[in-house]
């Protein structure tokens, strides 16, 4: 072998529980990259024999055959057959098979072991097949199979060390052998699969599920609705109610720093731009975290327990009638989250049209980003009171109706689309609806880890960087005593912002937000900590205004119907650049992107106008 | 006796006599024999639609659950299983 240290590829089917195994072997030592070229997640990992020999794990897509139907699908079937550009072929392959499904997983098995690669076959979720009245014999399996057969219970961790030592044994002991062939069509292949799962079946116990009962309720045409809209609506309340005490925590301990810096040094230009520009920037945008993780939770939650197949069931009918499919709800979903993952997972839709479709939307469903914007703004302007004696909070709400007036935004979008620039057949909707699953705390939390550490190295480069151009760009020059101009207004940002704000001000917009929205460019939250950095300049060393916050600031200088249209603007503005590259990767060109920007920058100037006009003519002005 | 997927009762086991591969494409009826949709085999139609729309279908086959467009369901003829009612 030419690399000492062997690799080993995780396959399977889609929920034969693979990840759960490669995050139950590789623990947290694991990193997420992008295959070369293309943008499907490589994940890779690290373990080691029981002798303390490393070796290099991979997780691939899951797929259920070797003839892709999607991208992500086509990488797996690259990477195996050792066709992919820049990874090496795997040295052997861990065959993934949801011991309770063998009839369906087997069909892909049967495949990946005419390949003749060593391969070990992992029996997974074993509890789950015993739990619906299966007893299988593995010993039989693994004689039909030709290849060594380990039961597995990844989520309790059972069976991995007989698993490594099975795979140190097939490549100890492999023989280069001629690729047998498969069957020769997917009839006889399945009938092969079919007699062997018969085999290896010792007693099959009719087990009245209770899964099916669950869906009985969870997919009803009505009440499994009403529980999807009741749990959107509750992800979102807790999203602010749950947020709060951690949130305040981190707002306090910036405020302490920021103290403790003007204590400790003496008044100089590095002092400002850390308490102005990377503390009061950052900061304002780091307190947020709590709020995104929550997020993040709940998505995470849905995927896991199997739920978020069903959500997409329950909403194939209304996204098919604007020309989308149930597949198109997971991406969906996800860009509530961030809209970069969430253009990315939409490789899993086959049919091109409704993928590009689902591209374009994908920027309308409130990204975790425009959440410190929502919050700053609702904290701000919306009393936090109760809905008519309700315990509905008023500001819950508020961000539910945004949130709402997103998904309304996309739907009408993609119906209008698909009539014009995205012309096309009507898709077919096929997936497979996994079983529910208890969600287990260690894949949560290793997901949740990554989640954080993307957005606080976001947060500590790109957010960092901007904030502090533009404190240098609104620091300077030095506004003259004498001068009726504060700071901002005086300096070279605030006269750019001034430029912006003749294009702007028809829809309501101030100064303040002209300066904003320039650095929004790069990240939607960046709006929030220029508007901090902002105002941490013109309070200057006024320790008193400085501790005020930045809510309360906005509140004594700006209207509410100002403060309408700013959040209008977010529902639809295009601002972030990520989104925009992510979008030309994955439609191959700057064709689509710039159609994105141009679509969204006129729906976010009409929101927002219109929020505006509206709000003056009630008196809101 | 035969009837088509899309209006078959749902809870009752049907068996699948035909499968119109031309009315769909390539990658869709692929899809359908990787799910293990074949003529031959079992399935029970289980829940379908919501309010929105009578689509999509979710079925049982063997152990697993799949969701399929009522176009495609239209294009598979199923029959009775003689004897039983398929409570299972």
């Amino acid at each position: 072998m030419t690399n000492p240290i062997p690799s080993i590829a995780l396959v399977g089917n889609p929920n034969a529980g693979k990840s759960s195994l490669f995050n139950a072997l590789t623990g947290a030592r694991q990193k997420i990259a992008n295959y070369p070229g293309v943008t499907v997640e490589r994940k890779a990992g690290h373990a080691s024999f029981a002798d303390g020999r490393p070796i290099s794990l991979i997780d691939l897509p899951g797929t259920y055959s070797l003839t892709p139907a999607s991208l992500d699908e086509a990488v797996t079937r690259d990477v195996i057959l050792g066709k992919q550009v820049g990874e090496r072929r795997p040295d052997a392959m861990i065959v993934v098979v949801d011991a309770a499904n063998l009839d369906n997983h087997l069909c892909f098995a049967l495949e990946l072991l005419a390949l003749g690669l060593p391969t070990v076959v992992a029996l997974n979720m074993l509890d789950l097949a015993e739990r619906d009245g299966l007893t299988l014999d593995p010993a039989r399996l693994s004689r039909e199979l030709g290849v060594p057969v380990v039961p597995t219970v990844a989520v309790r961790k059972r069976g991995l060390p007989e698993l490594l030592a099975a795979i140190d044994g097939a490549i100890q002991s492999h023989q280069p052998r001629e690729a047998a062939a498969a069957p020769p069509n997917d009839a006889a292949l399945h009938q092969r699969a079919r007699a062997i799962a018969r085999a290896a079946t010792v007693d099959e116990t009719p087990v009245r599920r209770w899964t099916q009962r669950v869906d009985q309720v969870v997919l009803h045409p009505v009440g499994g609705l009403i529980l999807l809209v009741t749990l959107m609506f509750v992800m979102f309340q807790a999203v602010f109610s749950w947020a709060t005490p951690f949130a305040d925590g981190l707002e306090g301990l910036v405020g302490v720093m920021q103290s403790w810096v003007v204590d400790t040094f003496p008044a100089n230009f590095l002092r400002d731009l850390v308490v102005e520009g990377l503390l009061a920037g950052v900061g304002a945008v780091v307190v947020f975290l709590p709020q995104i993780l929550i997020l993040f939770l709940f998505i995470l939650l849905l995927e896991a327990s199997g739920y978020m197949a069903r959500a997409a069931f329950l909403m194939d009918g209304l996204m098919g009638k604007v020309g989308l499919s149930g597949r198109g709800f997971i991406p969906l979903l996800s860009s509530f989250a961030c809209a970069v993952p969430g253009i990315m997972a939409t490789r899993a839709i086959p049919d091109e049209k409704d993928r590009l479709t689902t591209i374009l939307i994908a920027p309308l469903m409130t990204c975790s980003a425009r959440m410190p914007v929502y919050t700053l703004i609702i904290g701000a302007f919306i009393p936090a009171q109760k809905v008519g004696g309700t315990p509905i909070g008023l500001q819950g709400l508020v961000l539910f109706g945004l949130f709402l007036s997103g998904i309304v935004g996309a739907l009408l979008v993609a119906l209008i689309l698909r009539r014009s620039v995205t012309k096309g057949n009507a898709t077919g909707f096929m997936m497979e609806m996994p079983r529910y699953q208890w969600p287990r705390a260690g894949d949560i939390v290793i997901a949740l880890w990554q989640r954080a550490w993307i957005f606080l190295r976001r947060a500590g480069t790109i957010i960092a960087a901007t904030t502090v151009i533009l404190w240098l760009l609104l620091s300077f020059p030095k506004v003259p005593e004498d001068s009726a101009l504060s700071q901002v207004e005086y300096s070279v940002g605030g006269r750019i912002a001034s430029g912006l704000e003749v294009l702007v001000a028809p829809i309501g917009f101030n100064h303040d937000i002209a300066v904003a929205l320039i650095p929004a460019m790069a990240a939607r939250e960046v709006a929030v900590s220029a508007m901090a950095t902002a105002n941490a300049i013109d309070a200057g060393d006024d320790e008193e205004k400085m501790a005020e916050q930045l809510g309360e600031r906005l509140q004594g200088k700006w209207s509410l119907a100002t403060a309408l249209a700013f959040l209008a603007w977010f529902v639809f503005a295009p601002q972030c650049i990520s989104t925009i590259a992510i979008t030309r990767r994955e439609t191959n060109g700057w064709k689509w992107p710039l159609f994105m920007v141009g679509y969204l920058f006129v729906l976010a100037y009409a929101a927002a106008g219109i929020t505006y006009w509206t709000a003056v003519a009630f008196g809101l002005g | 006796m035969t009837a088509l997927l899309d209006r078959a009762p749902l809870g009752v086991a049907v068996r699948i006599a035909r499968i119109d591969w031309t009315a769909m494409s390539d990658d869709e009826g692929r899809r359908l024999r990787e799910f293990g949709l074949m003529e031959g085999c079992e399935v029970t139609p289980r829940h379908r639609g919501s309010i929105f729309s009578r689509d999509p279908l979710a079925l049982t086959i063997g152990r697993m659950q799949v969701i399929i467009r009522a176009k495609q369901a239209a294009a598979i003829e199923v029959e009775a299983i003689s004897g039983e009612t398929g409570a299972a």
